[in-house]
C-alpha cells in the first residue's frame, strides 16, 4: 500500500525558513527602519499589559493587517507582487509570534488546565479504546499510517510559529486522506468522507496524545493571520478541534462499548496512573488486582516502549535546534529541567520503595526499566534527537 | 483516478497560491462560498460531492481532492464563477453535537437523506431544525433526497420532500449520485440562490 506521507519536516521547513530568511534580510536594510521600529514597539508593547488572549489575538490580527498595509506601501516592496507581500507577511508573522511565544501560549492556568485535563483523559483512554469503539471499519486500520500521522500532529508543539503548528495538523489529516483514498482504490472502500475521517482522526489523536492539544488549537486559532484561516485549512483545523471537543466530552454513551465495561476500564486506568505517579494505594491496588485477573491479555493497546517514547514530546525542546533558541528560552528549559529532575528523582524513590515493599507488581516491569536503568533511556532519548536533526 | 493526482499541493504553494485574494475574497464576479453537507451516515453525502467534483471535465480547474473536504469552481451564464468550498460532516449520531463547528460561517447547508430510509429523512427534518435555531439566518438551504435511482425501494415520496422544504424555504431537489442525475444542476441551483455582494 503506498500512503505517502505528504511532506517531511524537512521539504515543510525549507520554504518557510526561505521566506524567514529572506524577511529578516531585508529588514535588515536601512531603508526598512521605520518597519524594524513599528514592528519592535509593537512586541515591547505588549510587555507593559498583563496577558489576555482574546484582547491579545485581535491586537496582533490587527498589527498583521497594518503591517501588510504599510508593506505595500513601502518603497523596498515597491511593485512586489501578491505573492511576495504575503511571503513577507508569512516572515512577519513567524518572527513576532516567536518573540512574543511565552507570552502568548498557553498562557491563562485556565489553558493549562484543560490541557492536563485532556492529557489525563486521554492517557487513560489510551489503555483500553480500540477501533471497534469508534467503528472503524477495518480496512481503515493501518498501523503504518496512523503511526505516520501520529508522528505529524506530535510535532505541532514544538514549533512556535502558528503557520508551522498548522501544517502539522495539515500533514496529519492528509495522511489519513491518502489512508481513506487508497482503501477505496485498492480495496474497493466506498470513499465515505467525513463519516469515515473523523473516527480515524479522534483515534489518531487518542493515540497521539499530542502536548498541550487545547492551547495548540487555541494558538492557532488566534495568532495564525486570519486570512490564512480559510478553506483546506480551516477544514482540518476544525476537524482537530472537534476531535479534541470530542474526547473532550466523552463518556460510555460516545463510544459503542458497555457502559459498565467503560466505567471499569477508565476506574482500572485511573488505578494504574495513580501507581505510577503516587504513594502505593490499597484500594488502588486491589483494582488493578481484578484487573489483571479479568483481563489477562494485551489490555495495553500501547506498549511501555511507545509510551516512553510518547513521553518526551510533552518537553517542547527536544526537537529544538541549539541556535533556535533564544535568550528567552532560559527560563522555560530550566524550569523543564527542573521538573524532569524532580520527577525522575520521585518517581524513582517510589519505584524503590514500591518494589521493597510490594514485590508482586510484575505488571509494573517495563516501567520498572524505566526507572532501574536511567542511563538506557538517556541513551535512547539522545539517538532519537539526533535523528530528529537528521531529518 | 490515480491517487497521485488526488494528493493536494505542497504546503507552501497552497497556502501562498490560494489566498493571493487577500483575506475579503468576494467580488461580486468570483464568489468563493463555504458550503457545508449535513445528513445522516450512508445517506451518500460525500458521493454526491464526489459526483459533482469528477464530473467536471475541466482539465484547467485546480481540483482539490480529499476524501472529506473538496471544491469546485463552476462558470455560470452571467460570467461569474462560483467556487465552492465542501465541508463534509461526520453523519454518525455520535458526532451530532459538533456540527455546529462545521457549519459556523458557512454560506450554503445541504441537507441530505436516503429516498429509501424514512429514518434518514427525519434525520434531515432535525438537520433543519437545528441549522434554523442556530445557523445564520441569510445560509441558503436545500434540501436533498439522493438515491433516486433506487425507485423501486422509495420510501419517502416526492412530494413529502417537496412539502417539508416548501414549508422552510428551502430549495429541493432529489437526486442520483449513482447516474449523475441532477447533481449538476443541485450546484448550479444553489448558485443562482447566493446572495450576490453588493458592489460598494
Amino acid at each position: 500500500m503506498e500512503t505517502t506521507p505528504p511532506s517531511s519536516p524537512s521539504s515543510l521547513a525549507s520554504p518557510s525558513s526561505m521566506e524567514f530568511y529572506d524577511f529578516l534580510d531585508r529588514m535588515r536594510n536601512p531603508a526598512s527602519l521605520d518597519l524594524v521600529r513599528s514592528i519592535k514597539s509593537f512586541i515591547v508593547s505588549f510587555s507593559f499589559y498583563p496577558a489576555n488572549p482574546e484582547n491579545d489575538g485581535k491586537k496582533v490580527q490587527d498589527f498583521f493587517m497594518t503591517m501588510e498595509g504599510a508593506l505595500r506601501d513601502h518603497p523596498l516592496w515597491a511593485g512586489a507582487s501578491d505573492k511576495e507581500i504575503d511571503c513577507a507577511m508569512e516572515g512577519l508573522e513567524k518572527y513576532v509570534m516567536t518573540k512574543l511565544f511565552s507570552r502568548t501560549f498557553a498562557c491563562s492556568p485556565e489553558d493549562s488546565n484543560v490541557d492536563r485535563e485532556i492529557a489525563e483523559k486521554i492517557s487513560l483512554l489510551q489503555t483500553f479504546l480500540r477501533p471497534e469503539h469508534l467503528d472503524i471499519p477495518a480496512i481503515l486500520r493501518n498501523e503504518a499510517s496512523w503511526l505516520l500521522a501520529e508522528k505529524e500532529l506530535l510535532k505541532m508543539n514544538s514549533f512556535k510559529a502558528p503557520r508551522e503548528k498548522l501544517l502539522c495538523i495539515m500533514n496529519c489529516c492528509r495522511v489519513i486522506n491518502n489512508l481513506l483514498l487508497n482503501a477505496s482504490i485498492s480495496e474497493n472502500h466506498v470513499l465515505a468522507g467525513a463519516d469515515d475521517f473523523l473516527p480515524v482522526l479522534i483515534y489518531v489523536t487518542i493515540k497521539a496524545n499530542p502536548p498541550q492539544l487545547h492551547s495548540n488549537l487555541k494558538f492557532i486559532q488566534l495568532y495564525r493571520r486570519q486570512a490564512k484561516l480559510i478553506s483546506e485549512a480551516a477544514y482540518y483545523l476544525t476537524n482537530l478541534i472537534s476531535a479534541k471537543s470530542f474526547i473532550a466530552d466523552l463518556n460510555a454513551r460516545s463510544l459503542s462499548i458497555n457502559e459498565i465495561e467503560f466505567e471499569e476500564n477508565m476506574q482500572a486506568a485511573r488505578g494504574a496512573n495513580k501507581l505510577a505517579h503516587d504513594e502505593p494505594d490499597p484500594a488502588v491496588e486491589e483494582i488493578a488486582a481484578r484487573r489483571r485477573q479479568g483481563n489477562p491479555g494485551p489490555s495495553f493497546t500501547m506498549s511501555d516502549k511507545e509510551r516512553i517514547m510518547k513521553g518526551r514530546s510533552t518537553y517542547p525542546f527536544m526537537e529544538a535546534k541549539a541556535d533556535e533558541l533564544t535568550v528567552g528560552d532560559v527560563e522555560r528549559l530550566l524550569s523543564i529541567y527542573k521538573d524532569v529532575v524532580n520527577k525522575y528523582t520521585h518517581l524513582s524513590e517510589a519505584f524503590r520503595q514500591l518494589s521493597l515493599s510490594k514485590p508482586e507488581f510484575h505488571h509494573l516491569e517495563g516501567t520498572g526499566g524505566l526507572f532501574a536503568q536511567p542511563p538506557q533511556i538517556s541513551i535512547r532519548k539522545d539517538k532519537e534527537s539526533v535523528e530528529g536533526r537528521g531529518e | 483516478m490515480g491517487c497521485s493526482s488526488s494528493l493536494p499541493d505542497r504546503a507552501s504553494g497552497r497556502l501562498s497560491g490560494l489566498n493571493s485574494e487577500n483575506g475579503s475574497v468576494n467580488d461580486a464576479k468570483n464568489l468563493r462560498v463555504k458550503l457545508v453537507l449535513l445528513g445522516d451516515s450512508g445517506v451518500g453525502k460525500s458521493c454526491i460531492v464526489l459526483r459533482f467534483v469528477r464530473g467536471q471535465f475541466d482539465p484547467t480547474s485546480k481540483v482539490t481532492i480529499g476524501a472529506s473536504f473538496l471544491s469546485q469552481t463552476i462558470a455560470l451564464q452571467d460570467s461569474t464563477t462560483v467556487k465552492f468550498e465542501i465541508w463534509d460532516t461526520a453523519g454518525q449520531e455520535r458526532y451530532a453535537a459538533l456540527a455546529p463547528l462545521y457549519y459556523r460561517g458557512a454560506a450554503v447547508a445541504v441537507v441530505v437523506y436516503d429516498i429509501t430510509s424514512p429514518e434518514s429523512f427525519q434525520k434531515a427534518q432535525y438537520w433543519v431544525k437545528e441549522l434554523q435555531k442556530h445557523g445564520s439566518p441569510d445560509m441558503v438551504m436545500a434540501l436533498v433526497g439522493n438515491k433516486a435511482d433506487l425507485q423501486e425501494n422509495r420510501e419517502v415520496t416526492v412530494q413529502d420532500g417537496i412539502d417539508y422544504a416548501e414549508k422552510n424555504g428551502m430549495f429541493f431537489i432529489e437526486t442520483s449520485a449513482k447516474t449523475a442525475d441532477n447533481i449538476n444542476q443541485l450546484f448550479e441551483e444553489i448558485a443562482k440562490r447566493l446572495p450576490r455582494p453588493t458592489p460598494s
